[in-house]
């Protein structure tokens, strides 16, 4: 019985109360040792020793007791916003297909749950495969789940897993991770943010110490936390949708997949629906494993679910989300007679825009050096006429940067991009880059990735062969920004990522020329099954 | 001292009847609240299907019969107001749905529009909350009946008459066999 079932299983939240106690407990620690060693360094004794012995330990209790609330205030009433801050988590966009879909889960669960406590419901722009909870002593809510894994579940395995997420919220077990969380493991995440910008340096020692220190009482706290209640929150998931297989399929699919190591941090394990860094520990059940680990196994859990559906194991038949499978296509490049009646090449379509010469009339053609009545020989205008699309009305007011042609607004997996049907070149929000890359599946075939080594190579070097070209020509190839017109800052997608995009930081685009989108996808995918098969 | 017992007894029963019939009262709401719950979500279904029977209905020139079930079953179920008969009729409109669903699939124009996806996830949301909604309120007017019909707790029902709920759900006898299409 939903409301009522809720009510009856809803816990005491004691732990909280333990969690302030160890606080005052090492604040007291730490403020005795520090008087002590003063005491000790300075012969202060008579300066501390004035009164009594009495007021002395009142003093540092006092002390304690002041810092530990401050302390816990802080972090118990403002855990939804560090988390949400650390994860980078995002409102889901309204116009996006697959992020309507998660709102309108939201709802159901609510309604299924019969509670009137409103969660809110957020996307982390990664590709890895999680789900987490958080709450708060203010009474803020939220479930976050990963754009990775919104693209893989079909709608009944996200219910189970927003469902299993909200039972942690309604049932309080929540209330307590959280707290449990946002008293050693936020800050330890945030310090790992900051160390890994100093790391060459020796300033980075006193991080690493306090990063240490924070991670040891962190990991303290973890063992206050029982992963039973996973087991719990999972029979709750099935009491609310009804349906214990699709929360066995979900499970399963994140099971042995990349669950967001390095992106979502250890210290906020507690809050997640499987552990980011999976150890040894959620491995095995001895007591010594289910006193520090967080989650059970998931092929226990797995197990579980699939006894109360009373099927058997071999039921579970992989079901996914079809995601859109994309073949990417290595751009034509074009040799053009340029005007000393000469052909030169090959260029992709929107170098050649750059040239003062080019004009509709320009004739281009797909072989070096044809003879002029060779078939391949084309005017510009007879390219461009092919590539007109029928539907006129998705153009948009912005203009391609290269051919000066409107942009097309184009639906693709689900939300939006605006095109160049010219040069194919794309126009994305930089909120959707990370959409597309979760929600298409890419072939990369041996042909493209030789190329997408070169184009890295050359990214190393900084410079590419085609772009020393068009220096020769004294061509400045400056992109300006089709929503603004100011011009874009042209830099790396990141330094684990060597592709050069131009990007708008005032519109929050970037500019992707013909097949830099599926290079950088190839460049990622192949990292990620690179840093799995490493660690495996 | 008997008086003192008696006194006693009689208000710890007072507290009681007190408290029992606080409880019913409150399972009694929760149980009207699931059930505007179902009626706000068929509500918001009967508006839905008009406009995506709209959406579609130029392009399917040889399933017209499926479209007009739909509409059918949508003016049946409207009209309907007996509780069982209704779950009847909400279901085979369902089931309408889900064929038309299956047909939309088929036409590669209706699946890239925006407006006809738009409008299917709307309503199988909607679809999905309706059947939410009626498991809570079969639950909780399982919960509600059984607390009528337990032993003391009875006797404040009875007295105050307690109504009771009806189960929202379909005769079993007139179930049809549902063709089984996925709705996600
Ligand atoms: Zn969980
Ligand atoms: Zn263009
Ligand atoms: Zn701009």
């Amino acid at each position: 019985m939903p409301i009522t079932f809720i009510d009856i299983e809803r816990q005491k939240n004691w732990r909280i109360g333990l969690f302030f106690c160890l606080l005052i407990f090492l604040y007291f620690l730490f403020a005795f040792i520090i008087a002590q060693t003063i005491v000790f360094l300075f012969g202060w004794s008579n300066v501390f020793f004035v009164g009594s012995k009495i007021k002395y330990i009142a003093a540092i209790t006092a002390f304690a007791l002041t810092v530990s609330s401050v302390h816990f205030g802080i972090s118990a009433f403002t855990a939804v916003d560090r988390v949400v801050e650390q994860i980078r988590a995002g409102v889901p966009d309204d116009e996006d297909g697959v992020h309507r879909v998660l709102l309108n889960v939201m709802d159901e669960i609510h309604i299924a749950s019969g509670s009137k406590r409103q969660i809110r419901c957020l996307v982390i722009p990664t590709l890895s495969l999680n789900a987490l909870a958080v709450t708060d002593l203010k009474g803020d809510a939220v479930i976050a789940i990963t754009e990775g894994l919104l693209s893989r579940l079909k709608r009944d395995q996200l219910e189970a897993v927003m469902a299993h997420e909200a039972y942690h919220i309604f049932s309080g077990d929540c209330l307590e991770a959280s707290v449990a969380t946002s008293l050693f493991g936020v800050y330890a995440a945030a310090i790992e943010g900051v160390k890994d910008t100093v790391v060459q340096e020796f300033r980075a020692v006193p991080f690493l110490v306090l990063f240490w220190f924070l991670n040891s009482l962190g990991e303290i706290v973890t063992m206050f936390i029982s992963r039973e209640r996973e087991y719990r929150a999972d029979a709750g998931a099935v009491r609310i949708t009804r349906n214990p297989v699709a929360l066995a399929e979900a499970l399963n699919l994140i099971a042995g997949r990349w669950s967001g190591s390095g992106f979502i941090h250890e210290g906020l394990e507690m809050l997640c629906i499987s552990s980011p860094i999976p150890d040894h520990h959620d491995e095995s059940e001895d007591w010594w494993d289910d006193l520090m680990s967080t989650h059970p196994p998931i092929g226990k859990r797995v197990d579980v679910l699939l006894q109360m559906a009373r099927v058997s194991h071999s039921t579970l038949a992989g079901r996914e989300k079809p995601r859109a499978v994309f073949q990417p296509e290595i751009e034509q490049l074009y040799y053009a007679l340029d005007s000393e009646d000469t052909w030169i090449g090959p260029f992709r379509f929107s170098e050649l825009t750059a040239f003062p010469w080019f004009t509709g009339s320009t004739k281009v053609s797909m072989i070096p050096t044809p003879s002029e009545f060779d078939d391949s020989v084309r005017s510009v205008d007879d390219i461009v006429r092919e590539r007109i699309p029928v539907n006129l009305n998705m153009r948009t007011t912005f203009l391609c940067p290269a051919c000066r042609q409107p942009l097309m607004k184009e639906a693709y997996v689900d939300t939006s991009v605006d095109r160049c049907v010219f040069c194919r070149g794309v126009l994305i929000d930089n909120d959707r880059i990370f959409r597309i890359l979760a929600r298409r599946e890419i072939k990369c075939d041996e042909r493209f990735r030789t190329l997408m080594r070169a184009v890295t190579a050359d990214s190393l070097r900084s410079l590419t062969i085609r772009k020393q070209r068009l220096k020769e020509r004294k061509l400045v190839h400056l992109t300006l920004c089709p929503r603004c017109g100011r011009s874009m800052f042209r830099s790396f997608y990141s330094y684990a990522f060597l592709i050069e995009l131009d990007k708008c930081s005032m519109c929050r685009v970037t500019w992707f020329d013909a097949d830099e989108l599926d290079m950088l996808q190839c460049l990622i995918e192949n990292k990620i099954t690179d840093a799995l098969v490493d660690r495996a | 001292m008997i008086a003192w017992i008696v006194i006693a007894f009689v208000s710890l029963c007072c507290f009681w009847a007190i408290l029992s019939y606080n409880r019913l009262v409150t399972s009694r709401n929760d149980v009207r609240n699931a059930w505007s719950q179902i009626d706000v979500q068929l509500k918001r279904r009967y508006d839905l299907i008009p406009n995506l029977v709209a959406a579609v209905k130029g392009y399917m020139q040889h399933e017209k019969d499926v479209l007009e079930n739909v509409v059918r079953a949508r003016a049946e179920a409207m009209s309907t107001a007996n509780l069982p008969k209704k779950a009847t009729a909400e279901e085979s409109l369902t089931s309408s749905l889900k064929s038309l669903f299956v047909i939309i699939e088929k036409y590669p124009v209706l699946k890239a529009s925006d407006n006809v996806l738009r409008l299917q996830e709307d309503l199988v949301a909607t679809e999905n909350r309706i059947a939410f909604a009626r498991q809570l309120y079969n639950d909780l007017v399982a919960n509600y009946q059984i607390r009528c019909e337990i032993f003391p707790d009875m006797m404040i029902a009875q007295t105050f008459a307690f109504q009771s709920f009806e189960y929202f759900r379909a005769d079993i006898t007139e179930k049809k066999a549902t063709p089984s299409a996925e709705l996600s």
